[in-house]
């Protein structure tokens, strides 16, 4: 019996457009030059995040990005899913994920305004070709450590990511996110922030 | 809790004691007299579509399994095995036709009732030794629900819901039934914030004040067709029955005009037409006032806005329903639910669920920021200086209680209760006044219930005679 149940775009209401090219075969070696430049991708990614460069960020992004992390829920083993239906924290394509960073630069967004100390920490990296040799299926797990203020605890947020990294015009770009929380209720006071 | 008078009395004239935002006694006295006795919102009908079908929700510490039987009734059971108090679902949600507990195999139905108690003979020596017939998980001492929202109260002597939620079900109504169908509710998403409950019950009953400052940053990015934030200060503040809100003053034009100038399309607007009574119409067409954020008195809250989704100038209006369920005098989960009529078309709600997503919930760009400062707030609220400050609630209102604006006249709202326009803290003062109320009545009489013991006055032993008797019956 299968406990690992894929998250994928047509389980969410906005992710139809989604592209769906589909991982094939086992992981590749860490030594493939095709794990190393997908690798490479998330670890430059991360620092990004961290320094919360948004704009840069948002460079990064196809423009048919699909940006998904449903709300997981606990089930009982073998009910078939463990996410919410048509629920998600995040569920967004280019447009809103531009008005998210824009507000970050209007100097009136006090959730992260002071800024929040972030750190993800990135591991497990796998890379998987796919049916076409400009796309590439990577999974990372991430833990984020945020701190805000001098007063509250930290938070941490544990999640799952299934990305699609696709070379268009000789750079790589984020065209697919999948991110699988590891909570069914997050500890965390808002998701001003990007996994 | 320490000075309870003075606290009680503090807030009723406005003047609020700003330790009562994170003091654990003041915890401890509203779990024992306001959450003990107040109607609280566990999960909405469409959240269990089909036979079977159940969501577990806390009331408190208490879990509760929210379930549809096989003849489609709606329960909500307390999720403890009679036995040795094991939970006997652990899963949030699911579809089961039984629960059994894992620890020593007693097992019930989806209504309750008890089926399977192994060697029953063997070890109790049958029904003489332990009454099962008739035995079920506790129900909820009261369950009552309105537009298809399911709540529940732990007292057993609790006002219908209906007489509890008052004329709020006229506003009620806007939020949850738009059409013959009802809603379908979707979510929630979850997530734990460090600021005490009441701050957003409070915020969403009535606070338009916070709105320019607070939600600057979203109205500057286009977010909205309407250039300024302060289009706020044009709407009304409501209370009415257990809850109150705010409203938008809309430019002029008919019930059709003002409904489609905020996004809706003409097929929905006409079933809100056929739903709503005539005064539910013209709050919105003759006077001019769309509903927008709202809470019902303990802890949950609504809201309905219409932010642009895409490029471009149309706007798309949502609905959330969320609920501030109190962990501790200075944590809160929030738990907050898309609603959507259930009869609106595929497209609308796509983009509707989308316009919830980019403001409201856990990821909501208007939420973040209201959350950024209840948590700042609460976290002073501990310290021993906030013990004594009394925060001034009395905007609206003058050194004689007088209000600086009159209510509005039947003529100018037609909506029950009273209704001022701009700004002001007429309901934030309503909601701690139901709040001391509560705190100023005793925590109700429970009784003990004894489980399948040997009882001098027959063999049933169940919590009411009336249930026992219709269990035999169906024997």
């Amino acid at each position: 019996m299968s406990t690992y149940i894929p998250i994928d775009s047509a389980s969410s209401p906005l992710g139809q457009d989604a592209s769906k090219t589909a991982a094939v075969g086992p992981s590749l070696a860490f030594d493939d030059q095709r794990h190393l430049t997908a690798h490479r991708w998330l670890v430059e990614e991360t620092y990004i995040l961290d320094r919360q460069d948004y704009d840069a960020w948002l460079e990064t992004l196809a423009e048919d990005i699909h940006y998904f992390m449903p709300i997981r829920v606990t089930t009982a083993l073998g009910t078939g899913y463990d996410t919410a239906k048509d629920m998600a924290h995040f569920d967004e394509d280019k447009y809103s994920l531009s008005r998210r960073v824009a507000r970050f630069d209007t100097g009136h967004a006090w959730a992260e305004d002071p800024p929040s100390r972030l750190r993800h920490h990135l591991s497990n990296v796998r890379t998987f070709a796919t049916e076409n040799e400009n796309e590439l299926v990577v999974e990372s797990a991430v833990l984020l450590f945020r701190s805000r203020g001098d007063v509250l605890e930290p938070s941490l947020l544990s999640v799952g990511r299934v990305d699609l990294l696709r070379l268009e015009d000789g750079v790589w770009r984020l065209a697919r996110r999948h991110i699988a929380a590891d909570e069914s209720v997050l500890r965390m006071q808002n998701l001003a922030v990007f996994l | 809790m320490r000075d309870a008078d003075d606290v009680i009395a503090n807030v009723r004239r406005g003047m609020l004691p700003a330790h009562i935002y994170n003091d654990a006694e003041v915890f401890e006295a509203e779990k024992e007299r306001l959450f003990s006795r107040a109607w609280m919102f566990v999960a909405h009908e469409s959240e269990l579509p089909q036979v079977g079908d159940y969501v577990v929700r806390r009331v408190m510490e208490n879990s509760f399994i929210v379930s549809r039987d096989q003849s489609g009734e709606i329960h909500a059971m307390f999720n403890m095995c009679l036995h040795r108090g094991m939970q006997v679902c652990r899963a949030e949600q699911g579809n089961a036709s039984h629960f059994r507990c894992p620890y020593h195999g007693w097992s019930y139905k989806n209504d309750g009732r008890i089926v399977g108690m192994p060697f029953h003979k063997e070890a109790y020596g049958g029904e003489e030794g332990f009454a099962r017939k008739g035995q079920r998980l506790l129900p909820a001492p009261s369950l009552g629900i309105y537009n298809g929202l399911i709540f529940v109260s732990m007292d057993p002597d609790a006002e219908p819901l209906e007489d509890f939620l008052g004329d709020f079900k006229f506003y009620l109504d806007y939020y949850t039934k738009q059409s013959a169908s009802g809603v379908e509710i979707r979510g929630p998403q979850r997530w734990r914030v460090k600021a005490n409950w009441k701050i957003g019950a409070e915020n969403f009953a009535g606070d338009m004040y916070h709105t320019p400052q607070t939600h600057t940053s979203v109205v500057e990015i286009g977010l909205f067709r309407e250039p300024k934030a302060e289009k706020r200060k044009d709407g009304n503040t409501y209370w009415a029955g257990k809850g109150g809100g705010t409203t938008y003053k809309l430019p002029p034009g008919t019930f059709e005009e003002k409904m489609s100038y905020v996004g809706y399309p003409d097929e929905m607007i006409e079933r809100m037409k056929e739903q709503w009574s005539q005064e539910q119409v013209d709050v919105i067409g003759r006077d001019g006032f769309m509903i927008s954020a709202a809470s019902v008195f303990p802890n949950i809250s609504l809201v309905h806005n219409w932010p642009k989704v895409a490029e471009g100038d149309d706007v798309l209006p949502f609905i959330s329903i969320r609920q501030w369920q109190p962990i501790s005098a200075d944590e809160t989960e929030v738990l907050s639910w898309f609603v959507v009529d259930k009869e609106a078309p595929e497209e609308f709600k796509k983009l509707s669920y989308k316009a919830y997503l980019m403001c409201f919930g856990s990821s909501g760009m208007f939420e973040q920021d209201d959350v950024e400062n209840w948590v700042s707030l609460t976290n002073t609220a501990g310290g021993s200086m906030a013990r004594r400050l009394l925060l001034n609630g009395r905007m609206g209102m003058l050194h004689d209680d007088s209000p600086v604006v009159q209510p509005l006249t039947e003529d100018e709202f037609c909506g029950p209760g009273v209704a001022h326009v701009g700004y002001g803290e007429y309901n934030q003062r309503h909601l701690l006044n139901e709040w001391a109320d509560y705190l100023e009545k005793p925590a109700p009489v429970t009784e003990n219930i004894h489980v399948g013991a040997p009882n001098v006055d027959g063999e049933c032993s169940s919590e009411t005679a009336a249930q026992c008797s219709s269990e035999k019956a169906e024997a």
